[in-house]
């Protein structure tokens, strides 16, 4: 007998509701920060080098994919950050009732929506 | 029926040549570990975490010189190095918990698995080196 198994039960076996979506999308999000360490290492190469490999460096940074890349990695950073301290808060026992796991599940999405904003208005106007 | 050698007796050396232990079979027993640490490190990037975003928004409009002066202080220079190697060794943790969910044959996930440890070295010594240089050249 076919079976569906457990991570390709989407869409037709399995509905979404916010608590599986933002737990997909903490891992998708740590996903992406993890291939951002390879930016980052380049960076701190870059800017120990100097010269030449800083200014190509800077110059892909500044570029409008390099901008995108960094924009859709503060998203990344700031809900992997605030879910991640709602992971911690029940890995220490708090917020089970289904009551709180959605309101916590919102309240994530404004911290990352609000926290990104602030950066991002911040680059642009400082 | 002979009684069954076991790993878990408590007076056993740990064998690691037994035939189920090569074989994979059962329980690793230090499962923990990865759990515990993925958690130690969690913790210990939300401030790290915080204070990186802090100094990078700082310097996003200014040129290589002072970013290397920034670097070679001593406070950034270790705040960098271990929010760098924490978040590898959390990275690490995480990619491959996606592996075993997704990666179903051994020798693939072998593969994956020395793989994203190499990339995760050469990043962590990498960055590393390119901090020390800047912080020892002050």
């Amino acid at each position: 007998m076919e079976r569906p198994l457990s991570p390709f039960m989407l869409p037709v076996w399995y509905r979404f509701q916010i608590t599986s979506s933002l737990s997909i999308l903490h891992r998708l999000t740590g996903v992406a920060l993890a291939v951002g360490s390879i930016l980052l290492a380049w960076w701190l190469v870059s800017v120990a080098a100097g010269g030449e490999l800083f200014a190509v460096t800077h110059a892909f940074i500044a570029s409008s994919i390099g901008m995108l890349l960094l924009f859709g990695w503060s998203i990344a950073f700031f809900y992997h950050l605030c879910n991640g301290i709602r992971h911690l808060a029940w890995d220490a026992g708090y917020g089970f009732e289904l009551r709180q796991a959605y309101r916590s599940g919102y309240t994530v999405l404004v911290a990352t929506a609000l926290l990104t904003a602030l950066t991002w208005l911040y680059v642009l106007l400082a | 029926m002979a009684k069954a050698f076991s790993l878990s007796d408590s007076t056993a050396l740990r064998d690691e040549t037994a035939l189920r232990r090569v074989r994979q079979h059962g329980s690793a027993r230090d499962g923990l570990r990865e759990w515990r640490l993925q958690r130690l490190t969690a913790l210990a990037l939300i401030p790290l975490g915080l204070c990186f975003a802090a100094s990078i928004l700082w310097l996003a409009k200014s040129d290589q010189a002072t970013a290397a002066a920034w670097l070679a202080s001593p406070v950034s220079a270790l705040l960098v190095i271990l929010f760098v190697l924490a978040g590898l060794v959390h990275a690490l943790i995480g990619i491959r918990s996606v592996f075993l969910d997704y990666v179903h044959t051994r020798a693939r996930l072998l593969a994956a698995e020395l793989l994203v440890r190499a990339a995760a070295a050469i990043l962590a010594g990498a960055s590393v080196l390119a901090v020390l240089k800047l912080f020892l050249g002050h």
